[in-house]
């Protein structure tokens, strides 16, 4: 099949396809991001427990392969009467899986502050609210512009996930598998999609280095 | 000078620490008057930067008294920031904000801990610029400063806060020897303007030309103190001879 | 001057007050973290998950010696996909460095193969490369998309560690009188490699990560292999958790060592060749 047979058969489907990978990768991010600053704050609390907890936290979600752990959330769930639709235990895969490595990255972020700073903060007279919200929060996030937006990347990968079970409307992976299971779609249906793919990740890699270069620390 | 005012500014007494089985601080007992400026000198790991860094409590202590004006040192919580925005601190490696412009740096505090507004605190902020010689660097990031210029507004970033007593942690030891005297300079002006000064410092000549008194410490203890005229020609302990041998030798 | 952490260093040490709250804290927070490991342990004892039936065929000799070859196959995988990763990003990597088509070549490449999902590369090969007449076997099938896959990555990798290695060393081999070619390969490539044997180790847990897809091609790998355990046992629940655990635990500890190798380098100024040489051969 062509070029211009397979974009008036399946054009709409792909560009359905687009916004559900898109979809997915927003809402996957941004709810990595919330759990990982989560995770972030009770791994470097005081408390040991929630310190533990976050730590194993991340190692299994950092560990665990993406397909293992969908499989156990569609599959394996519900023998403890624990059922998801499966666009639940999809985004719930790919929420999970980047909001470990969301937390590595604020970790590392926040090691680029020297002690001393903080020191200094501290013999100012500022709280500790203070010091976090003034200090602590906007060197990190300035520092790990970068490693986030490889993470968004990262994120979107992870969503072609959602190929593996039947989920509707499919995504950019899933269509690809749909035409060519149905159809005689050969390497243009596959080439469309992985121009998406490309198009997107060129895309958030250039918003990513212009804001870094904006916010940058100079150390 | 006020050597009449009954209550000194900074009191310690019998104050002990200890890191693990290291005694880092023997039964410390010190007083600053105000208006006084006190420098301390002795070998590295003699307890003298601990003792410096344990009046604000960014040191623990283990036992004894820390007092400000009479008043103890909080251990916690809103009452140790009050207590801390009275005292200036200046760091060996000065600890400018990285991701602050060196204006933002000093105006930060004043407004966020003594609730400035924000036009005031940053008129006064480029006063202090102008009086520590870096007016002109007010909008740069500090990376883009020298260590000299750096150290001279993390001084500035103190002042501003007016503190009552102002603590100096080896404040020339990071800078370059071609540094040394600007960031030294600024010091010995607010000596001379009154300001109440505990000062860690390995500048000899320095110490001789602005303290009141100096306080010679090893092994985690006071050994002397003195005049630092009496110190210098004629020090009364072997072990602060013998140190000033040692840097005569270099 | 302190070191370590910002955990170390974030919260300063507590007085009084603040340390009868960080125990009080700590109670509750231990209090509903083992509610929270309760109600787990009561969901499977209410479904019946612990039954001895779930778990026996665990003690069993067989059970581990078919999960045990299903492991094999995805290490063989996985160190395959990854020795052919690290060729095509080593050339990819030298393409950054040659003339002006060559290097768009090679950007285009990289910057393709690190867009594009490994499940669409794996498509690609089930699905497309059988009707072009080359029939690769299920093995091929999965460890070829995980290569191509990874080795955009690869050749960053190895890229950022090439321009990591001082300048003056290069110029040091040509003023010596080397070739361009014998000063990269002599001088240059093994210092970088050095500096990037974490990221290629980490590299290699991606790769191990993907070859979990291998079902979708039918390879026997451990994914696999439980899939048919659980048919002959219709434990689902038990099965996928073992292995789960078991891609966990292997992942856990090559990232472990790919961030001791990182912590040892960073602490030694000088590299010394010998303590390296041995962790070279696994990447």
């Amino acid at each position: 099949m062509g070029f211009t047979d397979l974009l008036s058969k399946y054009g709409a489907q792909y560009f359905q396809a687009l916004l559900t990978t898109w979809r997915l990768t927003a809402i996957s991010f941004a709810g990595a991001f919330i759990i990982g600053i989560l995770i972030t704050v009770a791994r470097v609390s005081p408390i040991r427990p929630l310190r533990i907890f976050g730590d194993i936290y991340v190692q299994i979600f950092r560990n665990i392969p993406g397909a293992a752990l969908l499989i156990l959330l569609v599959y394996a769930l519900p023998y403890l009467q624990i059922v998801f639709p499966y666009d639940v235990c999809v985004t719930v895969a790919t929420i999970l899986i980047p909001s470990a490595f969301c937390s590595e990255h604020l970790m590392s972020g926040m090691n680029t502050i020297s002690p001393g700073q903080i020191e200094a903060a501290r013999s100012l007279g500022l709280t500790f609210l203070q010091m976090i919200r003034r200090i602590i929060i906007p060197q990190a996030l300035r520092s790990s512009v970068l490693p986030m937006t490889n993470l968004l990347v990262a994120t979107m990968l992870t969503t072609s996930l959602a190929s593996q079970v039947p989920m509707r409307p499919r995504d950019l992976t899933g269509i690809v598998s749909y035409i060519n299971t149905h159809d005689t779609g050969g390497v243009t249906a596959f080439v469309i999609s992985a121009v998406l793919y490309c198009l997107t990740a060129f895309a958030i890699g250039k918003a990513g280095s212009l804001v870094d270069r904006k916010v940058r620390i100079l150390r | 000078m006020d050597n009449h005012s009954p209550v000194p500014m900074i009191e310690l007494r019998h104050v002990e620490k200890y890191y693990g089985d290291l005694h880092v601080l023997q039964d410390i007992s010190l007083s600053v008057r105000r208006g006084e400026v006190v420098v301390i000198i002795g070998p590295s790991g003699s307890g003298k930067s601990t003792l410096c860094r344990s009046i604000n409590r960014l040191e623990t202590i283990d036992s004894g008294e820390i007092l400000l004006e009479g008043n103890p040192i909080p251990q916690e919580g809103k009452k140790l920031a009050e207590l801390r925005a009275q005292i200036g601190m200046v760091f060996q490696s000065f600890n400018l904000f990285a991701h602050m412009s060196v204006l933002d740096n000093i105006t930060l505090a004043p407004v966020e801990v003594l609730k400035k507004g924000r036009k005031e605190a940053r008129e006064e902020a480029l006063q202090l610029l102008e009086r520590v010689g870096v007016r002109d660097q007010a909008d740069k990031v500090p990376a883009q400063l020298s260590g000299g210029q750096q150290q001279r507004a993390a001084i500035a970033r103190s002042l501003a806060m007016h503190p009552k007593v102002m603590l100096f942690d080896e404040p020339t030891s990071a800078l370059d020897p071609e540094m040394i005297q600007e960031v030294l300079n600024v010091i010995a002006e607010l000596a001379k303007e009154g300001m109440t000064m505990l000062i860690v410092t390995h500048e000899m000549n320095f110490a001789r030309r602005v303290a009141d008194r100096v306080i010679f410490m090893d092994g985690g203890q006071i050994v002397e103190e003195n005049t630092p005229d009496c110190f210098f020609s004629d020090p009364a302990s072997q072990r602060a001879r013998d140190f000033l041998h040692s840097l005569h030798a270099e | 001057m302190k070191t370590g952490s910002i955990r170390d260093y974030l919260y300063e040490p507590p007085g009084p007050h603040t340390r009868k709250r960080i125990r009080i804290i700590t109670g509750i927070a231990l209090l509903g973290l083992l509610v929270l490991l309760g109600l787990i342990v009561r969901q499977f004892s209410v479904t019946g998950q612990f039954d001895a039936k779930y778990w026996s065929f665990f003690t069993k000799w067989t059970t581990w010696r078919f999960l045990g070859q299903g492991l094999l196959t995805t290490l063989e995988a996985a160190l395959t996909g990854s020795a052919i990763s690290f060729t095509l990003g080593f050339l990819l990597m030298r393409g950054k460095f040659q003339g002006k088509l060559i290097r768009g070549i090679s950007t285009f490449l990289i910057e393709f193969t690190r867009g594009v999902p490994t499940l669409l590369f794996i498509y690609f090969f089930f699905l497309v490369v059988p009707k072009t007449g080359w029939k690769p076997s299920a093995f091929w099938k999965i460890t070829l998309p995980c290569a191509i896959s990874a080795c955009g990555v690869v050749a960053e990798a190895l890229r950022s560690g090439v321009n990591a290695v001082p300048g003056g060393q290069r110029e040091a081999a040509l003023s010596l009188g080397l070739s361009e070619r014998r000063t990269f390969y002599r001088i240059v490539f093994p210092q970088a490699f050095r500096f990037v044997i974490p990221s290629l180790i980490a590299e290699l847990v991606i790769v191990l990560k993907d070859t979990t897809f291998a079902y979708v091609v039918s390879c026997a790998d451990l994914m696999q292999n439980a899939k048919v355990l659980i048919s002959n046992y219709d434990a689902m629940l038990s099965i996928y958790l073992v292995v789960a655990v078991i891609y966990i635990l292997i992942n856990y500890l090559l990232n472990t060592l790919s961030e001791r190798i990182a912590g040892s380098q960073r602490r030694s100024v000088q590299m010394i060749p010998e303590t390296n040489k041995g962790v070279a051969a696994h990447g």
